[in-house]
């Protein structure tokens, strides 16, 4: 594996904070790609997964003062922006996401991608999750890289609406748990 | 919230908010919950990184150059930070560029929200539809909670009252509330660990500026501690009326020399009389 100098994404924040254009752009090239690759697989379409990264990456710029290294880390951070805002595009759009595509499954489930600068550690979470049942896994999956909601995944599996959010509640709390 | 006291039901529902499974009235809920609650934050910010590996099931794709030109162009160029939004008084005109600027926000209405002066590339954060709707709806939220504890006390004083909530512009989170009555005192109250948070960059201070409904410019009110409430006597404020609005911005410490906001906004609300 290659030694790569890991980013750190707490202080490109406080740079961005500053008004440092360079801090963010060093951040928009060191996570672009897997940010692009999360929105696309949320909302299903080059054009709207560029538009989602666009405004998500000036919400960075314009909030990076509010960030709060207290609570968790830079890259948690600027991910769950890059994730609301793409759900928030499916929210706006209300637009049906084929739940018949064969093809998504098969990404689903195949295994990590290897990238020589990914420096994020997946390794413990994937154990997690891998102890968890699963319907409870599949539900968290699709919630977070597909970007699903309650109706979506109950079609999706075949299952009642209140049992996917009781899989749902129990599978992130048993994670918690493990991860804790 | 009806959550409050049930300490699985807090840590599953913020690992739902970061999930994104939580929606509509559920969600308005949270946000406005999150907005008052630290421990919550904090479970949250856990909660981002707890499941942030997953987001290595999604392949990475790799931009095209012409996105980070639009980013720039969106952020202003290489350099400057956007105008901060008191920054420039002249009145937003009517333009078939900016389509999206007129959601139907009671609160922050940005029909009236000030222009900047350079013709933008694309919509500045405060004309983005999104902003304002979700923005609007947490602040409501929030007017309607503080609002209802207002009105549970006695009223001392019939002088017209007014309540701002600043919040991080783009974000849900309130950072300050200003309460202010006429003739009376302002209070500037840090809510949220207002900036609180990251530690203020090395050389700068928060300053505080009201700019009045239909004012030319805003007008500073000095320098504020983070997480330290503020008193002012009312007097003190060119005006105080509905819809004036409150900001925070970060300048350079002792403050802007130029007598108007050059900073990025840190918060940013309007006034609402209660």
């Amino acid at each position: 594996m290659p030694i790569t100098a890991s980013f750190d994404h707490e202080t490109a924040l406080v740079a961005c904070a500053r008004g440092d254009a360079q801090a963010f752009r060093d951040l928009y090239d060191h996570e672009g790609r897997f940010l692009l690759g999360v929105a696309i697989r949320i909302v299903r379409q080059r054009e709207a997964a560029e538009d989602v990264l666009h405004d998500a990456f000036v919400q960075i710029w314009q909030k990076a003062a509010s960030f709060d290294a207290r609570l968790g880390s830079g890259r948690g951070w600027i991910y769950t922006v890059v994730r609301h805002a793409a759900l928030n595009h499916l929210r706006r759009t209300q637009r049906e996401i084929s739940t018949e595509d064969g093809a998504l499954e098969v990404l689903l489930d195949a295994a990590v991608p290897v990238d020589a600068s990914d420096d994020l550690d997946t390794g413990s979470l994937e154990r997690c999750l891998g102890l968890l049942d699963e319907p409870r896994r599949r539900s968290i999956v699709h919630a977070y890289v597909d970007g699903y909601n309650h109706a979506q995944i109950a079609a999706r599996m075949q299952a009642p609406l209140g049992t996917v959010k009781s899989w749902i509640r129990r599978g992130l709390l048993s994670l918690r748990e493990c991860l804790s | 919230m009806s959550f409050a006291d049930d300490p699985d039901e807090r840590r599953a529902q913020a690992g739902e908010y970061v999930l994104g499974t939580l929606d509509g009235e559920t969600l308005a809920e949270f946000e406005t919950a999150l907005a008052i609650d630290a421990d919550l934050r904090a479970e949250v910010g856990a909660w981002q990184d707890r499941l942030l590996g997953l987001a290595r099931r999604a392949p990475p794709l790799v931009p095209p150059p012409a996105l980070w030109a639009r980013i720039a162009t969106s952020i202003g160029g290489a350099e400057a930070r956007p105008a901060s939004a008191l920054a420039s008084a002249t009145p937003s005109p009517p333009s078939a560029a900016t389509p999206t600027s007129t959601p139907p926000a009671p609160i922050f209405a940005p029909a009236s929200a000030p222009t900047p002066t350079r013709p933008p590339a694309a919509p500045r954060w405060w004309q983005r539809l999104g902003f304002w709707q979700g923005a609007s709806a947490v602040a409501a939220l929030a007017v309607l909670a503080l609002a209802t504890l207002l009105v549970l006390r006695p009223p001392a004083v019939e002088a017209p009252h007014y309540l701002a909530l600043l919040q991080a512009p783009g974000g849900a989170e309130v950072g300050w509330v200003v309460e202010a009555r006429a003739g009376g005192s302002l209070r500037l109250v840090p809510l949220a660990p207002a900036l609180g948070g990251t530690p203020l960059p090395a050389g700068r201070a928060l300053q505080f500026w009201t700019k009045p409904e239909g004012a030319a410019g805003p007008t500073s009110l000095g320098l504020v501690a983070a997480g330290t409430a503020l008193t002012l006597p009312v007097s003190g404020l060119p005006a105080l009326g509905e819809r004036q609005l409150f900001e925070i911005t970060l300048e350079p410490v002792g403050g802007s020399t130029l007598g108007r906001p050059t900073g990025p906004v840190l918060y940013v609300g309007r006034a609402v009389r209660l």
